[in-house]
């Protein structure tokens, strides 16, 4: 039986404070979810956290008003937000939206023995959405706890945890995820029929 | 002071000049294009064509990003100018290229946009006649755009949107929507790039065996599926026809992985810009023949019959769905999707 990884999206003060809607969502969600990656740990799951970096020369990269960009390499808006931060956590760096697109990602989670990721962070509906589709399409059993992903937009929240309940991973309650581990000792892997 | 166009190794306003570095950059596109490039280095190229009916079109190209996971801008400006040609009937003889490229970009990637071009020309069976390069500084384009002109010629009756008869049926050569995904999913990191791959490819080829296997009169009209998507074509062939066009939604052949991306772009495969798929319009007698002569090539192998040309006198494109009902496919305004190609 694999290892089970948490891997947290763009919990970075540039990402976070961007608006106020996402300031509120996230410190509404901070206290279970903090909690929730305080257990995966004390239970000895890694938790990577996936550090989104804009390249100077990516003209896909979301400027700020001012034209400056945001989430620049050694910046303090770039830093992983201390509360959720731990000893024993990992920081890997990305580039795009998946967690895996040209980054150490997979080769970190096949070397630790990982075949289950659960995908936590914002937004749900782009960072989380395809760094799980990616996750799925690399083999992984990928889970997705609801109530550890956020939006500006609940709408978008729900139409995203939708679209990842139909496709390619299993959407659950954090608190079911821990239930599930306790009874049953793994995240059981959801079979998906990939060809028509 | 530079002294080759390798030193530096990335494009200058120089190379654009008309002087000694231009000569030096010509020199070396030409020696990677090798055979496939006949040009005298005359101020026009001078070609024998057979006589009787030309073919002739022209393309630019401004695809983002010009470099993605299995193809180039280079291999796109040949394809896309061969299959224009090819869809009415003509035989690729020629193609002109016209080079614009982005101070600072490497020569090395320069290079392999014009070895792309020169492998999709020998795959094609055509050749770069002439051609002509520009320097713009920083900013001005995005690494590189081309542009290019085909000429073709006619060996058989060419294939025309009026020949199109109620009761024909639709025909697709491949999948929809794949070329569109792996490059949206390249700009952004979705993570579909790796399992969705462009369908670029030059399909001359299909088309020339499929003519000459099937008998005649079985293939009445054939349009590649470029911007704009399979419904773009299809409301062209409605409004050219005066009739209306119905395909099933369930045929529409999608791959699981693009179905997956598109919903969650939101955007919908059937305006979704493809590179190497074509929509044949055939004599309902001949669906079979098509369809197995299609399948016999290798860019061919998921040809599906997705409907037909109606007997209503209305242009609208219908699309049915599993329960059998019937809703209009609207033409879009504009495209949220720029430069695929």
């Amino acid at each position: 039986m694999g290892k089970i990884a948490v891997l947290t999206n763009d919990l970075q003060g540039d990402v976070v404070y961007l608006t106020p809607e996402r300031t509120a969502v996230i410190a509404d969600a901070q206290p279970h979810y903090t909690a929730f990656l305080d257990e995966m740990r004390r239970r000895g799951h890694t938790v990577y956290h996936l550090q989104l970096i804009n390249l100077p020369d990516d003209p896909n990269a979301n400027r700020k008003a001012d034209g400056t960009l945001p989430l620049q390499r050694g910046t303090e808006g770039a830093e992983i937000l201390p509360a959720f931060l731990a000893d024993g956590d990992v920081v890997v760096e990305k580039n795009k939206d998946s967690g895996f697109y040209e980054t150490e990602m997979h080769d970190l989670l096949q070397a630790a023995g990982v075949d289950t990721v659960v995908v936590t962070g914002l937004q749900t509906q782009i960072c989380v959405q395809t760094t799980a589709a990616d996750a799925f399409f690399r083999g992984y059993n990928v889970w997705v706890p609801s109530d550890c992903v956020v939006s500006d937009n609940p709408a978008d929240r729900d139409r995203s945890l939708t679209w990842l309940s139909g496709y390619c991973a299993t959407v659950a309650d954090s608190s079911e995820i821990l239930e599930t581990l306790d009874t049953k000792g793994e995240l059981p892997r959801r079979v998906v029929k990939t060809l028509p | 002071m530079a002294s080759s166009v390798t030193d530096p190794d990335e494009v200058v306003l120089d190379h654009g000049s008309g002087a000694k570095l231009s000569h030096e950059l010509v020199s070396l596109i030409v020696d990677t294009l090798g055979d496939v490039y006949i040009g005298e280095m005359e101020d026009s190229a001078m070609l024998s064509i057979p006589a009787g009916r030309i073919a002739m079109t022209t393309d630019s190209f401004v695809v983002d990003p010009p470099f993605f996971g299995n193809g180039d801008i280079g291999k796109i400006a040949v394809c896309g100018t061969v299959n224009d040609l090819a869809v009415v009937g003509a035989r690729p003889l020629y193609l002109t290229l016209g080079m614009i490229l982005e101070t600072g970009l490497p020569i090395s990637r320069l290079l392999q946009v014009v070895t792309s071009i020169r492998e999709m020309a020998l795959e094609a069976g055509v050749q770069i006649v002439c051609g002509d390069t520009k320097v713009v500084r920083k900013g001005e384009v995005d690494q590189i755009y081309l542009n290019t002109a085909g000429i073709g010629v006619f060996e058989r009756a060419p294939l025309r949107m009026r020949d199109v008869r109620p009761g024909d049926r639709v025909i697709l050569s491949g999948s929809i929507g794949n070329h569109t995904v792996h490059l949206l999913s390249i700009r952004e990191g979705l993570g579909f790039e790796q399992r969705v791959l462009s369908d670029c490819a030059p399909l001359n080829g299909l088309l020339d065996e499929l003519l000459a296997s099937t008998g005649e009169g079985a293939v009445h009209s054939v349009r590649d599926v470029t911007r704009g998507g399979l419904a773009a074509v299809l409301h062209e062939y409605a409004q050219a026809s005066g009739l209306t066009i119905r395909v099933d939604q369930d045929r529409l052949p999608i791959q699981f992985e693009t179905v997956m991306a598109t919903d969650m772009l939101g955007i919908n495969a059937i305006h979704a810009a493809n590179e190497g798929c074509l929509c044949l319009f055939v004599a309902p007698e001949a669906e079979q023949e098509v369809l197995a002569a299609l399948r016999s090539h290798r860019y061919g192998r998921e040809a599906v019959a997705i409907g037909e040309v109606t007997a209503d006198a209305e242009p609208v494109v219908l699309m049915r769905d599993g329960d059998g009902r019937d809703s209009v496919i609207e033409e879009l305004q504009g495209s949220e999707l720029p430069r695929l190609c």
